[in-house]
């Protein structure tokens, strides 16, 4: 059960994509870059809406397309569902209307969910015969998840899912995009430029930059390594620690930035923040002129802090030495 | 009230001219409609010539049509002889033939207006069908025609009212026969030839205006209705 891409290239407009990778399909990959890194265009040559100008695409074994053999299974044979970041629900049609336009082009064959059910699981049954034109964004992102799904494909990539959410919901959303993997087997392949979502939502990780896709693998292995935290804005940059260490957390992990990580050179009592890990300094780097990134060995994985040159002066912290750090639940 | 205004020869001229018009819209739809479709996409070999095939008859003297549809499909053509032979259709003098006139002088208004409406849907939406497993085929009855709906409509009807108006083609391939192809312009160029009749030649351009009139308000009336229906 594989997703590759070989050697492929990819021109859209201007633009230039060079990809080479194969990951696991199963589960949610999540393709992370800055904006303009190729992102979209990685889905779009998946999916087949971009022509390979070389190389190949193949799914599960079976080659969806290849330059050298000539040989390319147009979009609406690949079995692949993509939701658009802009949702794109059939004007013409209601709701209702838009996921039965799904389902009776699904394979009889593969099993999905009916139209009340996913309707209900995402909370819009009350929108069925409304025209979509009436729908607010969130609501048409919901409509365009439950279509994709309802057309039950073997692949699912989705388009910067989150854009229109915020805060709760968009945890929500995520926590409905994991189970909703799990209950249908569908593998997704998701992209999204927010490192939270990355880290809540992914157990592999493509990384992009500038059109070429600098990693890829598992999601611990790639958030960790440096030329993806230079991908991140300095304010982002931190660590990805498994969900496991935070009890009833229901996402594959979470990212913790630097900046909201204290040190303490003594174990700290009588403090209201939830996570306090002991571990060993294993560098100091200065920074710039007014930071010190610090890592440290715990139980839970490697730490990042940020702190001044005064507060590590203060701390005498030195490599080897031992340390702990308090991260305030709400900053997870 | 129409049979009380009309006389008996003015309805069946008015009939005459709304089953030619009809008639004409029924057989260049398709035929449009397909032009319109292949001139909306990208470039392909041989498009210029096809876009210069739709827009020839806008060009042409009207006449011109009419005597390029009778070397064609009149009776001393070959195609006009195999008709006649095999089928028994006769389009000189015939009701049939002046569809066909009609058909072909309104064919650009149609497919000009049916490839504006196909052009201007987002083709983000195509894509959108396709991922969800909907081949060429059917996007276009899914989602092509119904989405330009408003457009076809208001190029069927635009062609309609403009194909009650159709004259030199009209006359010079099917011919002025009463009952048969005598249109309203061309009941209005008998009268006018004749003399004495100015009064009828009068009545029957306003039944003309009427008529265009008409066709012009229910086209901007049913592109109304459609656009609501399929915008977003």
């Amino acid at each position: 059960m594989t997703l590759a891409l070989r050697e492929a290239v990819v021109r859209r407009g201007g633009f230039r994509l060079a990809a080479d990778f194969e990951i696991a399909s199963e589960g949610v990959t999540v393709v992370f870059g800055p904006s303009g890194s190729g992102k979209s265009t990685v889905l779009s040559a998946i999916a087949g809406l971009n022509r390979l100008e070389r190389g190949s695409v193949t799914f599960n074994g079976r080659v969806l397309e290849d330059t050298l053999r000539k040989t390319r299974v147009p979009t609406h044979d690949r079995g692949i569902g993509l939701v658009f970041q802009d949702a794109r629900l059939f004007p013409h049609l209601t709701v209702r209307g838009n996921l039965a336009y799904a389902e009776a082009r699904r394979p009889a064959a593969r099993n999905a969910p009916i139209t009340a059910g996913i309707a209900r699981r995402l909370e819009f049954e009350a929108l069925l015969d409304r025209p979509v034109r009436n729908l607010s964004g969130g609501e048409k992102g919901r409509v365009a998840l439950a279509r994709a799904i309802v057309s039950a494909p073997e692949l699912l990539l989705l388009d910067e899912p989150f854009a229109a959410l915020d805060g709760k919901r968009r945890r929500d959303y995520i926590v409905l995009l994991r189970d909703l993997s799990h209950e249908h087997g569908v593998p997704m392949v998701v992209v999204t430029h927010q490192i939270d979502d990355a880290a809540e939502l992914a157990a592999q990780v493509i990384s992009l930059q500038g059109g070429r896709v600098i990693a890829h693998g598992s999601a611990a292995g790639v958030m960790a390594r440096p030329d993806f935290l230079a991908l991140l804005d300095r304010r982002d940059v931190g660590v990805r620690l498994p969900a496991s260490v935070l009890a009833g957390r229901n996402a594959e992990g979470v990212w913790v930035r630097a900046d909201s990580v204290l040190l303490a050179s003594e174990e700290p009592r009588g403090i209201s923040a939830r996570h306090v890990w002991r571990g060993r300094v294993m560098s100091i780097v200065r920074e710039a002129e007014t930071d010190v990134l610090v890592s440290i060995a715990t139980d839970a994985g490697y730490i990042l802090s940020r702190i001044t040159p005064e507060a590590l002066a203060d701390l005498r912290l030195k490599e080897g030495a031992t340390a702990w750090a308090v991260v305030k639940a709400h900053s997870l | 009230m129409v049979r009380a205004m009309l006389t008996a020869a003015e309805l069946q001229i008015l009939s005459t001219s709304l089953g030619v018009a009809g008639r004409a819209v029924l057989f260049s739809l398709p035929v449009a409609i397909a032009f319109a479709w292949a001139l909306s996409r990208r470039n392909f070999p041989g498009k210029s010539v096809l876009d210069t095939i739709a827009h020839l008859p806008l060009v042409l003297p009207p006449v011109l049509v009419g005597y390029m549809l009778l070397l064609g499909l009149g009776a001393q053509s070959p195609l006009g002889a195999w008709l006649k032979s095999s089928f028994g259709v006769q389009l000189v003098f015939t009701a049939e033939g002046a569809s066909i006139a009609t058909a072909v002088m309104a064919f650009p208004l149609m497919v000009r207006a049916i490839r504006l409406s196909f052009e201007a849907t987002d083709s983000g939406i195509f894509e959108a069908a396709s991922v969800l497993r909907a081949g060429p085929w059917d996007r276009f009855w899914s989602m092509t025609l119904p989405l330009a709906w408003p457009g076809v409509l208001a190029g069927a009807v635009t062609a309609f009212a403009a194909g009650l108006g159709e004259f030199g083609a009209v006359i010079t391939f099917a011919s002025n026969v009463e009952g048969e192809t005598q249109t309203l312009p061309l009941a209005i160029n008998a009268a006018l030839n004749s003399p004495g009749r100015d009064d009828q030649a009068f009545r029957l351009a306003l039944i003309s205006l009427v008529a265009a009139i008409s066709g012009l308000v229910l086209a901007e009336m049913l592109q109304r209705w459609a656009r609501r229906r399929v915008d977003a």
